[in-house]
């Protein structure tokens, strides 16, 4: 086993550990991140036993360490939207250094301090990131954030700047069925829809019928799971915006109930992603490419129930975009950035 | 009553309240507009239903959010009878995203801009030299800003600046063009302002001012000490911004005039009514500078972005503004403009963060690009 191979499983390990509710870590784990992740005591547990990355296969692991060039030292700046991401963005800089300087999120502090404590020696914490010349350094954050880092930084110094974006369902009419409602609903759930790769929007190839049907069964999954794993808080500003969303999809569409959410569904010439909440908009058309491409930059996942011929296409228009089943989009294997663009 | 009766009939209403000369109340008129919206517009009802909202006081009447004229159409009446398509100019960052704001009639939009713009722009009575510093409006036109600042120049002024009839579209008015601010143009109508002895009235986007006074460095135009200028849109943090003070203080220096004959508006597309501040002497309007006064046809009401209650006097919330002149769309409009309370007025805080960048100075922006 190789060096870099050698840290990655390090760090896998120390994840096993938080992952594992009978573990004194994981006991801590639970606790903590109630009170930073802005998620219920139910959808943390939902994300440390579903999204946490703890079982990559060796061609997951091929593909992760083909994804970094290597560098001297690697800085790594989290963000706090998804708390499992400090994990997959750790594996990363070990996969590319022996030297990783992390600096956690203010927002979520405690994931990335657990696996440092798990992992005694594997990475070092700091409160501030001081890249040189000749380091490498991988940014998640907001595009304010990510755009103030870029203007800042020291010559010479590598950026990965992973910022902004959101996902997308693309469904064909003939793939309407509980079980991919049941799966997109999921995908929703999962850290209440603040990750880039959440499903914001969903298209049903068919026509406006199509989308509302398959919204009714959105929304009857999505309150379902809703008393499962409720929604955690939100704050002010995604109060606001989820309001906002909201009244203008209930007078531009047509809303669906989905407690503590909704569904949106109609036909539309342009994408209006949800912007959390748990709630997403349906939009019906006979040309998906033509809906998303307009966004393209700004799309990191698609999650599919569509036939061959329509993959296909997909894939062409959106080469940068993940790919998956529903019910998969927020559980990337390991294999490198989650974010494709 | 068919629809086009019963909304003509509103803004037969409306344009009387305006005018001062009927009786109504505002709330009456206001409630009157939104169930007429709700009995003829299906989007609208869905909002109310939505809302749970009674139609019983102003304050249960929903607000139509902004992002809703960009998303499909706001209003009552057929495509068939848009009298004009008021887009707006906004963008977010990684594509256009126009607004609609489509009118049946413009009557009841210039009866209240010009008594607005009156009270607040003109400082006596008699002819003046109106010019605009905002590109050549579309025909038919598609701003809002455009629109007004033609019929201005039509009321106003109504003479072409060689002396003429008044042409529509000219090009001797619409002083800003691919490669920027006519620098030669306004000077023009400032020296035919005074060779008339008249008083030269400047209507601008915030974004030609500074394009203005860029070009002109630390030269002076020769203007009438008369002159008022009229300053709408801000940078919404995009390009170059400039303090609005700063701003107010560098147009005043280059006009040669004092700073409150720099008189903001404040309008955007999805409305039909304009606030103004009030520090021009001798208009109707009088107020601090900073203030933006409504009209009585119109309220601003702050309130909490998230809930969308009303927050306490003089705290800062998004802006949800009534406008009866909203007859034909939303007589209700929640914005995503911070402002608070002040002095009878409302204080511009600026846009709520994460909020699309959108306005008036954007088209210009875009044109010099």
């Amino acid at each position: 086993m190789n060096a870099a191979r050698e840290r990655v499983e390090r760090l896998l390990e120390a994840a096993r550990r938080i992952q594992d509710p009978a573990t004194d870590l994981g006991h801590r784990a639970r606790s903590a991140l109630l009170g930073s992740t802005r998620l219920s005591a139910e959808g943390i547990e939902l994300g440390l036993a579903e999204c946490l990355e703890t079982e990559p296969t060796d061609d997951d692991l091929a593909a992760l360490f083909a994804s970094v060039r290597p560098a001297a030292r690697t800085h790594v700046l989290l963000s706090g939207n998804v708390f499992v991401a400090a994990h997959r963005a750790i594996a990363i800089a070990l996969a590319a250094s022996e030297r990783v300087v992390v600096r956690a999120s203010r927002r979520e502090p405690h994931f990335a301090r657990l696996l440092a404590e798990a992992a005694p020696g594997l990475f070092e914490l700091v409160t501030e990131l001081e890249p040189a010349r000749g380091d490498a350094l991988w940014a998640y954050g907001g595009a304010e954030t990510l755009e103030a880092l870029r203007a800042g930084l020291p010559h010479g110094v590598e950026l990965f700047a992973q910022g902004p974006g959101f996902g997308v369902a693309v469904l064909e009419a003939s793939f309407i069925s509980v079980e991919n409602a049941r799966a997109l609903a999921l995908d929703i759930v999962r850290f209440d829809q603040r990750g880039c790769l959440s499903p914001g929007s969903a298209i049903v190839v068919g026509d406006a019928d199509d989308a509302l049907a398959f919204g009714r069964l959105l929304a009857s999954e999505l309150e379902s799971l809703g008393r499962e794993i409720p929604l955690g808080p939100l704050e002010p500003e995604e109060l606001a915006a989820v309001r906002r969303h909201r009244d203008t999809m209930a007078y531009a569409r047509t809303e669906l109930w989905a407690s503590p959410g909704y569904v949106a569904t109609g036909s539309s010439n342009e994408l209006n992603p949800a912007p959390g909440g748990r709630a997403l908009e349906i939009v019906a058309t006979t040309d998906p490419v033509a809906l998303l491409l307009p966004r393209v930059s700004e799309i990191t996942a698609l999650g599919m129930a569509v036939g061959e011929s329509l993959a296909r296409a997909l894939d062409q228009a959106l080469p940068g975009a993940r790919k998956s089943a529903l019910g998969r989009m927020q559980r990337p294997p390991l294999d490198g950035p989650a974010d494709r663009r | 009553m068919t629809l086009v009766e019963a909304s003509d009939a509103l803004h037969a209403r409306v344009r009387a309240f305006a005018e001062g000369k009927a009786s109504d109340d505002f709330e009456a008129l206001a409630l009157a507009i939104a169930r007429f919206q709700a009995e003829h517009s299906p989007r609208f009802a869905a909002l109310v239903k939505s809302r749970n909202a009674r139609l019983e006081s102003v304050d249960a009447v929903p607000a139509v959010p902004t992002d809703a004229f960009r998303v499909t159409r706001v209003a009552v009446h057929p495509p068939e009878r848009d009298r004009v398509r008021f887009m707006t100019s906004g963008t977010t960052r990684a594509r256009a995203a126009h607004g609609v704001h489509p009118l049946r009639t413009t009557e009841t939009y210039e009866t209240v801009a010009l008594i607005a713009g009156a009270r607040a722009l003109l400082a006596e009575r008699g002819p003046r030299v109106v010019v605009s510093l905002a590109p050549v409006p579309d025909q038919p036109p598609s701003s809002s800003l455009g629109f007004m600042m033609e019929l201005f120049q039509a009321r106003w002024d109504g003479r072409a600046l060689d002396g003429g009839p008044f042409v529509t579209r000219d090009t001797a008015r619409f002083l800003v063009g691919p490669s920027g601010v006519d620098v030669a143009g306004l000077e023009r109508a400032a020296g035919v302002a005074r060779e008339r002895d008249e008083p030269l009235l400047v209507l601008a986007t915030a974004f030609a001012l500074v394009g203005l006074v860029d070009a002109l460095g630390e030269r002076r135009l020769a203007a009438p000490p008369s002159t008022t200028v009229m300053v709408t849109g801000g940078f919404k943090g995009r390009s170059r911004e400039v303090e609005k003070n700063t701003l107010r203080r560098d147009v005043a220096l280059a006009f040669g005039i004092p700073e409150s004959h720099v008189v903001a508006e404040y309008g955007m597309t999805e409305l039909s009514s304009q606030l103004y501040e009030g520090t021009l002497p001798g208009a109707d309007l009088r107020g601090e500078p900073d203030v933006l006064f409504e009209p009585p046809w119109l309220r601003v009401v702050p309130v909490d972005p998230g809930t969308l209650e009303p927050v306490a006097d003089g705290a800062i919330g998004i802006a949800r503004i009534v406008d009866l002149a909203n007859v034909d769309s939303a007589v209700a409009v929640q914005t995503e403009d911070l402002v608070r309370r002040r002095d009878d007025g409302i204080e511009l805080i600026g846009r709520r963060p994460g909020a699309i960048a959108r306005g008036c100075s954007l088209a210009l922006e875009a044109l010099l690009q």
